[in-house]
């Protein structure tokens, strides 16, 4: 019979993994509410993020701050390769049909992986975790690493922060706005432009953040672009499409079912993404958070 | 002497009977190839260009023929003038269960259904050790068995002298070509037609008392079919079947050929085929870097050429009809 | 005048003999390039890369030279087919060597079979590939197989103070083999040994907090994991993390080469040093042969790496078997090649290989060892390390 500590210790590994996915996941969801479109390519910012990461900790040495500038650096650096792209390429698309818009992530995604793969060759990396959450606490038995709870606390924060912006903000009523009405938004003559080219940015740096945040805990490879993307997907499609608290409980969710459902289904992790993808379109296909979308 | 009026698919057809005879056996391994891929990609198109739905889980049917076939020939002895349409058979089926659900919904959400149903299909032939072979496939499947072609060749001399590798080129080629009358056959139908106004406008449609759903998951299932009637051949052609016949990255090449190619044209597809898998094997002799190469000509081609190859060459006719008024 | 004539005649005549002894011997290698197991295969390609230009700069074999043509395989068995057939068809490649994972090289085998070309596996470990009714006259391998890595585990595991045991491997055929291999080898001589539990992560896990935690659960004494390569990294900072490693007292052993210098220099400070791991090669081997350390110095030189892969000596080692091979046969023909490979032992810088009749298989140990902090380099070595030869373990 499963003892306490286990239980807990197992729905802490869920939480984790659910707001790292979560923090990936907002920058798709985001792009989706407004751009109305699938970033493919999100991944591919995710994984420049942690390989960005690596390369600044490489620069700076390993000192106290270091992890901490590299993660915001990196971050940086993708907002602006995102908000490049979106701004001398995307937006060319977007009068077009959506596969178009797609297939162009999706050329987004080969392109820079083979980028990647250019400048940083195909061996493994790895950075540790920084000095100050390198250890671990034990709470009911388990043992939970402090980079962990960071982990586990930031995402809430962060989905905070954001609600809070999005609530309160000019920008952000703008960006609901635009989520609703892009038209409308465009003929009381805001710049609609500019606006998709700031959700861009804010999206790519989310995921950006997402990918050096992760690369304490995972190691930086080839191949993690199309990992998480998939992940992602399910995530933002559980939740509902373009609704922000929806990524934010698909995620929570899809973190527990991935930690319990190797207990009930031992063998059969490979079939939970897409099962879970495949269940929630078939049944409720808006998500739980999502409006209706026809 | 106008180029339309030139019979350029019987001409095709006609030289690709040469193949063996003129070319080496790496062009009847490309030729044979292409064909199968053309097959993939028109049957592709059926969905996407024809009815406007994008599915980004069409190998899922590709894999399921070949796994169907390949199954039967290699483990149960069966004949492959049974397994081969029986690959196309439980395609079908597996498509009229998984389309169901998948017409019910549009656009993106169609679109993610179709992926989440090919990539569970992916997993059970990677897990399913006893029956697919697992994640190292089934390497081995059989040729079909040609020693009536030696005794025919007997009788009429010019069928002997193939090696078995060209013997079933011949046999793809046939196949492949039936096939793709059908598919025209079908486009050009009512049933084709009222699939073009379905994927103009489906509300309207939908007003003017069409089926819309039904019609759809028509075409969800023949595409489904002929995909699985490729993969049966694609199965015997590789040598060997495994699971990432229905991976994701199946379904993108599938996709990005039928982009290539032309969506709005019905030969574009098996054109795009024909020009990724050239393309293809000329670029991987220079670099490893074929991704960057690949997405650098999506690129280009979606912002300079959406109509793709058959969509350039409709422009350059035009163009150069005389007394047609320029647009 | 005449004389002269003549001369010309004759010098004229062999022209085309030397022309053809001039054609290099063209050898095909399908392996990835990219991808996760691209951290196997480009350097097992340079390994090669350097056999081959050594050989050459000597003159190359039967006075004519080796031309090495590498393609991505991208690790999937239907692209490796692929290439392989274009190899042959189009570039006329008139050997194989290459493939690395369990499903491309059952599946290149099948090609090398009907195109009767010999191929040489030098790093897929499955025991399909040589099995009675996969193995035919054209394939062989200079890896080792999962039978053989999986007890020369049990055999160390066995020596342990423990004897509740978990194990945790990637759902596939590597996985599943490996660790069959060892827990019935372990059974055998240990009998009072008890796999108190089994751990299954989806090939290409990212995130196994769940199967460690699931894992603990169970209060193992001892963990046996086969995740292999970046995996491996991103298991290991993870089980750390969760203290793992401290709750079963470092009795870990990581097969699937946890212990190669790739592994540990990547990870720096966050390898968990005083596991146990194996590797194909290692730069530090100290007690090695003369004849391994001028290949380290070599290789060292050629990868421009102070510290070089211990992956590019499995290519090495393949290519190195074929030349022998073609050397003994007089013939750069596979019939004859294939014939001279049965038995044919070679000094490699790993020591005295010999392919045996039975299955075609190399007895190719690993390096096997403790790893520990080293002033001298900056991440950990396994130390002692030594080579099992698996010679017993192979039925």
């Amino acid at each position: 019979m499963p003892d306490l500590s286990f239980v807990f210790a197992q729905s802490l590994s869920g939480l984790t993994a659910a707001m790292f996915l979560f923090l990936i996941a907002s920058g798709l969801s985001l792009i989706f509410g407004v751009l109305r479109v699938l970033n493919f390519a999100h991944g591919t910012f995710y994984m420049l993020g942690a390989y960005a990461a690596y390369q600044i900790v490489l620069w700076l040495g390993t000192g106290p701050a270091s992890f901490w500038i590299a993660a915001l650096g990196a971050a940086l650096a993708v907002a602006l390769l995102g908000g490049l792209v979106e701004r001398f390429l995307f937006q060319r698309l977007y009068g077009k049909e959506e596969l178009y818009q797609l297939l162009f992530t999706y050329a987004l995604v080969l392109i820079l992986g083979d980028v990647a793969k250019l400048i940083w060759g195909t061996q493994q990396k790895s950075l540790s975790r920084p000095p100050g959450l390198s250890g671990a606490v034990s709470l009911l038995g388990a043992t939970i690493p402090y980079y962990n709870l960071f982990i586990i606390l930031l995402g809430p924060a962060i989905a905070l922060g954001f609600w809070f912006a999005l609530q309160r903000t000019r920008a952000g009523r703008l960006i609901r706005a635009a989520a609703l009405d892009r038209e409308t938004l465009g003929a009381l003559g805001v710049n609609v432009n500019a606006l998709y080219t700031g959700v861009f940015v804010l999206a790519s740096f989310l995921g950006g953040l997402g990918g050096a945040l992760i690369t304490p805990m995972r190691a930086i490879v080839p191949g993690m672009d199309t990992d998480v993307i998939v992940e992602a997907f399910v995530v933002v499609v559980i939740g509902g499409l373009g609704s922000f608290w929806g990524t934010f409980l698909g995620a929570l969710i899809y973190g527990q079912v991935l930690s319990f459902g190797i207990l009930f289904f031992p063998r059969f992790s490979i079939f939970s993404i897409f099962a879970l993808m495949a269940a929630v379109l078939i049944i409720r296909p808006w998500g739980l958070l999502g409006r209706p979308l026809r | 002497m106008s180029v339309r009026r030139i019979p350029w698919v019987a001409l095709v057809f006609v030289a690709a009977l040469f193949v063996p005879t003129l070319g080496s056996r790496y062009y009847t391994f490309l030729a044979n190839d292409v064909l199968i891929w053309a097959l993939f990609a028109t049957s592709l198109n059926l969905l996407v260009g024809y009815t406007g739905l994008v599915s980004f889980g069409h190998a899922a049917y590709f894999g399921i023929g070949a796994y169907t076939t390949g199954i039967l020939m290699k483990k149960a002895g069966v004949s492959f003038l049974l397994a081969f349409p029986a690959g196309g058979l439980l395609a079908a089926l597996f498509a009229l269960v998984f389309g169901f659900f998948c017409v019910r919904l549009t656009r993106i959400y169609f679109a993610m259904l179709t992926l989440a149903f090919a990539q569970i299909v992916w997993a059970v032939c990677f897990k399913w050790n006893e029956v697919t072979g697992g994640e190292q496939g089934m390497p081995e499947i059989p040729y079909p068995d040609f020693g009536w072609v030696d005794r025919l060749a007997a009788f009429v001399p010019v069928l002997g002298g193939y090696r078995t590798a060209e013997q079933f080129y011949f046999v793809t080629l046939i196949l492949v070509a039936a096939c793709l009358l059908i598919l025209r056959r079908i486009v050009g139908s009512p049933f084709g037609r009222m699939l073009a106004t379905i994927r103009e406008n489906p509300e309207r449609a939908e007003f003017i008392g069409v089926n819309v759903r039904r019609y759809e998951l028509a075409a969800f299932v023949l595409a489904g079919a002929f995909a699985g009637l490729a993969g049966g051949l694609f199965g015997i052609f590789n040598r060997g079947v495994f699971p990432d016949f229905a991976y994701w990255t199946k379904s993108s090449e599938v996709l990005i050929m039928t982009l290539l190619g032309g969506m709005g044209s019905f030969w574009g597809p098996a054109v795009g085929a024909a020009a990724l898998i050239w393309l293809n094997q000329q670029i991987v002799s220079y670099t490893e870097y074929w991704p960057l190469v690949l997405g650098t000509i999506l690129v280009v081609l979606l912002f300079v050429f959406p109509g793709g190859i058959a969509g350039a060459v409709t422009l350059l006719l035009r163009r150069s009809r005389p007394g047609v008024a320029r647009a | 005048m005449t004389r002269l004539l003549t001369l010309l005649v004759a010098a004229l005549l062999a022209l085309p003999v030397a022309a053809e002894a001039q054609k290099p011997i063209k050898v095909g290698m399908p392996i990835p390039l990219s991808g996760p197991a691209a951290l196997f295969g480009e350097p097992a390609s340079k390994g090669a890369q350097m056999y081959v230009d050594e050989l050459n700069a000597k003159g190359g074999v039967l006075g004519r030279k080796i031309e090495l043509t590498i393609r991505d395989s991208k690790a999937d068995a239907n692209e490796a087919v692929r290439v392989a057939r274009e190899l042959i068809l189009k570039e006329n490649v008139d050997f194989l060597v290459g493939t690395l994972t369990s499903a491309e090289g059952p599946a290149v085998s099948v090609v090398a079979k009907e195109n009767k070309i010999v191929f040489i596996a030098p790093i897929p470990k499955t025991d399909q590939l040589t099995a009675a009714d996969k193995l035919h006259p054209y394939v062989f391998r200079v890896a080792a197989n999962t039978t053989m890595e999986g007890r020369s585990a049990a055999e160390i595991v066995a020596k342990w103070p423990v004897t509740k045991i978990a194990t945790i491997a990637f759902d596939y055929a590597y996985g599943q083999d490996v660790t069959k291999a060892f827990v019935e080898h372990i059974k055998k001589i240990k009998p009072s040994v008890e796999i108190v539990d089994q751990q299954w992560p989806k090939l290409g896990e990212q995130d196994y907090n769940p199967f460690i935690n699931a894992m603990m659960a169970k209060k193992p004494e001892a963990v046996v994991s086969s995740i292999w390569g970046g995996f491996f990294v991103t298991f290991s900072k993870q089980a750390k993390a969760l203290g793992m490693f401290d709750a079963v007292k470092y009795n870990f052993i990581g097969l699937g080469e946890a212990g190669s210098p790739e592994t540990t220099k990547s990870m720096g400070a966050d390898y968990p040093v005083g596991i146990w791991g194996n590797s194909y090669d290692a730069f530090y081997w100290d007690e090695s042969s003369p004849a391994h350390r001028d290949y380290t110095a070599r290789i060292s030189k050629y990868l421009k790496d102070e510290y070089p892969s211990s992956w590019a000596i499995q290519g090495y080692i393949g290519m190195q078997f074929l030349a022998e091979a073609i050397k003994k046969a007089n013939a750069a023909d596979s019939e004859k090649v294939s014939k001279a490979l049965l038995g044919l032992t070679v000094d490699t810088p790993a020591g005295k290989l010999t392919i045996r009749e039975k299955d075609h298989q190399a007895n190719r140990g690993q390096l096997y060892g403790k790893t520990v902090k080293e002033a001298k380099y900056p991440f950990a070595i396994m130390k002692p390390v030594t080579y099992v030869d698996p010679t017993k373990f192979m039925d």
